[in-house]
């Protein structure tokens, strides 16, 4: 009968010391999920400990740990003409990005990053990128005191202009990698800007910024231009007004008309 | 934008790009282009369109993407013992291509057109040629201007 208690009583113990053990490492994960910002929606004191969950402008909740967070800026960033190495490192490159007639798709990628390794892939067989019409599409990794040419050169897709240029991430101002960019050519205006786990959803992101901006052009083409009567009216008014002298901006036209009291307005 | 390498400097109008490129110099085990046994030398590739990385040293690849204003410049380095020979006696770089000098036989691959010069000169004790290549010849004159400015912002020192 003791013998039972005993053997009985270690088993507890045992099964107590199991207990603790799986607590302590649910706390562990939880501890760690929430370090990653998967606190419950809305409770005080759970947000988020990335950055990017506080930034304004962001989406407030955490990217994908394996993709560079987004700048910490309100606008996009600058563009600039790509002077780098050629992968080999045998050949200075000159990529003339602003101020022609095409647009550019700057891709800043890494040879060591792992989502990197999915547009080197699909680089590789450009025709099935479906660029968009006239887009030329530039791969830029950083210059070869930060990265490996001989891996870049292993990487680099062949007839796609590839440029080892830390500059360049300085200049577009670049979180990280993989990162891209569409460049307007002939303004030099960056028209949209991002990153993604394949090309697939990049290049969704990219026509839905270009095709923001074409809309807006289209748009901008069929807007109805005022009747004559409407516009010599408008310019008879700013005529009189200016004789009045009141000029644009004068205090007097932002101030709304006294109301005349029994007038209700209808 | 500014390019250099190889003993070779230019900056580059706006609207151009360029390459400063020197070829791995062929082995017999590897795939480079040339001949075993061959020294590469440097070649300049200068263009005021968007270069395509399959070219050849003179432009063959290039040319075929070339619009009516585009121009593409090459300066092709020969061996040092050809610096001062009767053909390289020319002192400088060419900066003041005339449309005269242009030719549809003197291209490389003759493009409906299309036209090209060559000047062969020595500049700091190396040999060079300048190949030009108009996308098309009745825009000598609107396009040369350009070259010529690209010409006189490029400077070729010692190797």
């Amino acid at each position: 009968m003791t013998v039972l208690v005993v053997v009985e009583g270690v088993v507890i113990a045992v099964l107590a010391l199991l207990v603790v053990g799986l607590l302590r490492s649910h706390a562990e994960i939880l501890k760690r999920l929430h370090d990653l910002g998967a606190g419950i929606e809305g409770e005080p004191g759970r947000s988020s400990t990335i950055s990017e969950a506080h930034r304004p402008g962001s989406p407030g909740y955490p990217l994908m740990p394996q993709m560079p967070s987004p700048p910490d800026r309100e606008e996009f960033g600058g563009a600039a003409d790509v002077v780098g190495l050629s992968p080999g490192g045998q050949e200075q490159v000159s990529v003339r990005i602003t101020g022609v007639e095409h647009d550019t798709i700057v891709a800043f990628l890494s040879s060591g990053c792992i989502t990197c390794q999915k547009f080197w892939d699909a680089f590789r067989k450009p025709r099935k990128l479906g660029l968009p019409s006239g887009a030329r599409l530039v791969v830029v990794t950083k210059g070869p005191d930060e990265e490996s040419a001989s891996a870049v050169a292993g990487l680099a897709p062949p007839g796609i202009p590839t440029v080892m240029s830390s500059e360049a991430y300085a200049d577009y101002d670049i979180p990280g990698s993989p990162y891209f960019v569409y460049v307007h050519g002939p303004s030099g205006r960056v028209r949209g800007e991002g990153t993604g786990p394949d090309w697939d959803q990049v290049s969704s992101l990219l026509s839905q910024a270009t095709g923001d901006a074409d809309l807006a052009a289209t748009l901008a083409s069929h807007v109805v231009p005022k009747p004559d009567a409407d516009a010599e009216r408008e310019a008879r008014v700013d005529r009189e007004l200016f004789d009045a002298g009141i000029l644009p901006g004068d205090p007097s036209l932002l101030t709304p008309p006294p109301e005349h009291p029994g007038h209700a307005h209808g | 934008m500014k390019l250099q390498a190889h003993g070779i400097e230019t900056d580059l109008p706006p609207g151009w790009e360029g390459r400063i490129a020197l070829r791995n110099p062929p082995t017999g085990h590897t795939r480079a282009l040339g001949t075993t046994g061959e020294v590469p030398n440097p070649v300049v590739h200068l263009a005021n369109f968007a270069l395509p990385e399959d070219r050849g040293d003179f432009g063959s690849g290039a040319v075929d993407l070339m619009g009516e204003q585009h121009v593409l410049v090459v300066l092709f380095e020969y061996g040092p013992e050809c610096a001062g020979t009767a053909l390289f006696r020319r002192k400088g770089i060419p900066t003041k291509l005339t449309p005269s000098m242009f030719s549809g036989s003197a291209l490389q691959r003759t493009l409906p057109d299309q036209a090209g010069c060559q000047v062969f000169f020595t500049a700091a004790g190396r040999a060079f040629c300048c190949y030009a290549v108009l996308g098309r010849q009745a825009a000598a004159a609107r396009v040369l201007p350009q070259a010529n400015a690209t010409l006189a912002a490029t400077k070729i020192g010692p190797r």
